[in-house]
């Protein structure tokens, strides 16, 4: 024990005296989160152009636009259904609803109305902050109708509350890119360098266990990922009013789950990469499709069909999404259980051919 | 007990024998040096004494262990230099050799002890990338004294040296040696091996092709004097030396480079100017002098050992 406690701390104190590290790990990401929060910060306190094209005559057409009217972030415009949809083309509105003829009437003859969304799918915002609070009003004026007990009023309470940005967004997103890099440029390269230098030949010509080595390698490493998600929270919230929400702890537990499973990709690529120069290829290689398709910069609705089927097997797709789910409360892309159980099968098949292919010279 | 038993030991990779069958035995408190020129086979064989690689068959006893079945329990009773690594670069001598001191479930030597062993004082507060090669030769020695090892393994520690720090590290060597413990280095530097050791192997293609002290060595290859000289222009020198006066044995030729070995110096530096005034043969340089380790290379190997 005091033999890994000893090891880390040395770690520790390299990393402490290395400058290029800190810039890769911390810095780096926070410039990121610097250079976006100031592209995006603009558009600070956001309303949303609501258009509405009510054909419905009846009370029920004018309670749903009441209902919208209502929602603080949302500024309400009414009008008939070919000028709000050139408005909706011109992006003068965010998305437009249209309220079918004889709604009133069916609601009365209890059968479903159908309120049809349009909106410009090329706009980020759209399908992850408008829908869900749309579909919220939705139902909440739905069950004020059907008179069931409202189960579900606070959440549409939060989401607007949080008044989501791009920024807000981003901030997960940017954090999940780090915990790739970690386990990309600050492990693999980092072993790869270290093998070739013969330090592990070194350590393994003395009696120190391999595991203590390899635990307090992957303990200093976590922490660097908890550092990163500090320093990355601590900027978003300073400079960009970034409001965090969830659990802490479980924040804390996402972080270090999300860290493992890269770094144990990270020992998987430093057993497979001879040279640090092919190290640098692969580490590359995969961190800049999972950069660019991962919906860190653009959602994943963006995406064309041909290339999802890549998006789905990425890790780090997975890892954006269970943060965002966790720390601003966005309504995730994937079920929960999809989330976590593909980045444990993804850090079980890492951890796993880590060990068959790892090599200490 | 022996400190070291090797015994027919051989490693091939693909068609190269790096080792091929050697076997030897190293008393307690004994310093033995494996010579050869690179290439030889003497960091494999070394390594594999070590534990850190696997021989394809051979027998190896390392304080009376087997070191392929209980590498750990060797590992924590030997030190051990590596040629060429890098240590914790960002960490500083002393926090190095702490952090050493952390691996070994016994008794250890504390940072200051070792420095002042391998004579860093002055930089024992540097970090390890900042220092010079010698600097960190000596560090890498001294890590290999962390743990009061019962056999130092040195595997080309002076390669790279300036005389100055070669003859300081050869001193670290010797009081390695006055506290009882043995000492297995590789070298092909024939004079740190005639200064140092108290046998040598003259190891040539992964085989042992002499083994004794360098006394000995010396004694039962020669008897004679050696004469070496440079000789100017090309002019195939092939039997100019047949029949000279007083030589024990055919001359070595190597490029313009002649060494001749003779039971009478005087007669042969005589026929020798002969042939010099007749103008069959030019010098450049001629030394006269007693037969060392070197000599003792070339004469069992046809080559010498920077080749």
């Amino acid at each position: 024990m005091k033999t890994i406690i000893q090891l880390y701390l040395a770690n520790l104190k390299e990393y402490r005296r290395e400058r290029m590290e800190i810039f890769w790990t911390l810095a780096f990401p926070i410039l990121f989160m610097l250079l976006f929060g100031i592209i995006f910060s603009g558009n600070g306190n956001t309303t949303f152009d609501v258009g509405i094209a009510n054909q419905d005559q009846g009370s029920a057409g004018a309670g749903l636009i009441q209902a919208f009217q209502g929602v603080s972030v949302f500024k309400v415009t009414t009008g008939n259904e070919s000028t709000l949809m050139s408005s909706l083309k011109k992006g003068d509105l965010t998305v437009l609803l249209v309220i079918p003829p004889n709604m009133t009437a069916s609601i009365a003859a209890d059968k479903a109305s159908n309120v049809a969304v349009y909106y410009d799918p090329t706009n980020q915002t759209t399908p992850q902050v408008v829908l869900p609070i749309v579909s919220q009003v939705v139902q909440g004026f739905n069950q004020g109708l059907t008179h069931q007990p409202a189960l579900v009023v606070v959440t549409p309470k939060t989401v607007t509350a949080a008044n989501l940005r791009e920024i807000d967004f981003l901030l997960p997103g940017i954090l999940a890119m780090s915990l790739m890099q970690l386990g990309l440029f600050a492990t693999a390269n980092v072993l790869v360098q270290l093998r070739q230098q013969q330090v592990l030949r070194r350590l393994g010509a003395t009696p120190l266990p391999r595991s203590m080595l390899l635990i307090s390698q992957v303990l200093f490493r976590l922490t660097i990922g908890l550092l990163q998600a500090a320093a990355i929270i601590l900027v978003g919230v300073w400079f960009f009013n970034v409001h965090i929400l969830g659990n802490p702890i479980i924040l804390v537990g996402i972080v270090l789950f999300g860290s493992l499973m890269f770094i144990a990709l990270g020992y998987l690529i430093s057993g497979l990469a001879r040279t640090q120069e092919s190290s640098a290829a692969i580490t590359n290689l995969i961190n800049f499709p999972m950069m660019i398709l991962s919906g860190i910069f653009f959602p994943l609705t963006l995406m064309p069909n041909w290339i999802r089927p890549l998006v789905d097997a990425m890790p780090l797709t997975y890892l954006a999404d269970l943060l965002r789910r966790v720390m601003i409360n966005s309504t995730p892309v994937f079920p929960l259980t999809t989330d976590v159980g593909v980045l444990a099968g993804w850090l079980v098949v890492c951890s796993l051919l880590a060990l068959r292919f790892f090599r200490w010279e | 007990m022996q400190a070291i038993e090797v015994e027919n030991l051989k490693k091939y990779y693909g068609k190269i024998r790096a080792v091929d069958g050697i076997s030897l035995s190293i008393g307690q408190g004994e310093v033995f040096a494996l010579l050869g020129p690179n290439g030889a086979g003497k960091t494999t064989t070394i390594e594999i004494i070590e534990g850190l690689r696997l021989p394809d068959s051979g027998i190896v006893n390392v304080l009376g262990l087997d070191v392929i079945r209980q590498p750990r329990q060797v590992k924590s009773r030997i030190g051990i230099q590596l040629q060429n690594t890098a240590l914790f670069q960002r960490l500083t001598v002393a926090e190095v050799l702490e952090l050493f001191r952390t691996f070994y479930p016994g008794q250890t030597r504390n940072s200051r002890e070792l420095i002042d062993l391998v004579d860093l004082g002055e930089k024992k507060d540097t970090q390890s990338r900042e220092l010079s090669g010698g600097q960190r030769q000596r560090l890498s020695v001294a890590l290999a004294l962390v743990n009061y090892p019962e056999i130092v393994f040195l595997d080309e520690p002076t390669t790279g040296l300036d005389p100055q720090a070669r003859r300081s590290l050869w001193d670290t060597i010797r009081q390695i040696q006055k506290s009882g413990a043995s000492v297995l280095l590789t070298t092909h530097y024939m004079e740190e091996a005639q200064e140092l050791c108290d046998r040598v192997a003259i190891i040539d293609s992964g085989t042992v092709i002499a083994m004794d002290t360098p006394g000995n060595l010396i004694q039962q290859n020669f008897n004679e004097t050696i004469i070496e000289f440079n000789t100017a222009g090309s002019r195939p020198l092939d039997g100019i030396f047949h029949g000279l006066a007083g030589l024990t044995r055919p001359e070595m030729v190597k490029d313009h480079h002649v060494t001749l070995y003779t039971a009478n110096t005087v007669a042969t530096l005589g026929s020798l100017m002969n042939l010099s005034e007749r103008g069959e043969i030019h010098f450049d340089t001629l030394n006269v002098r007693v037969a060392t380790l070197e000599d003792v290379f070339l004469k069992l190997t046809g080559k010498t050992i920077r080749d």
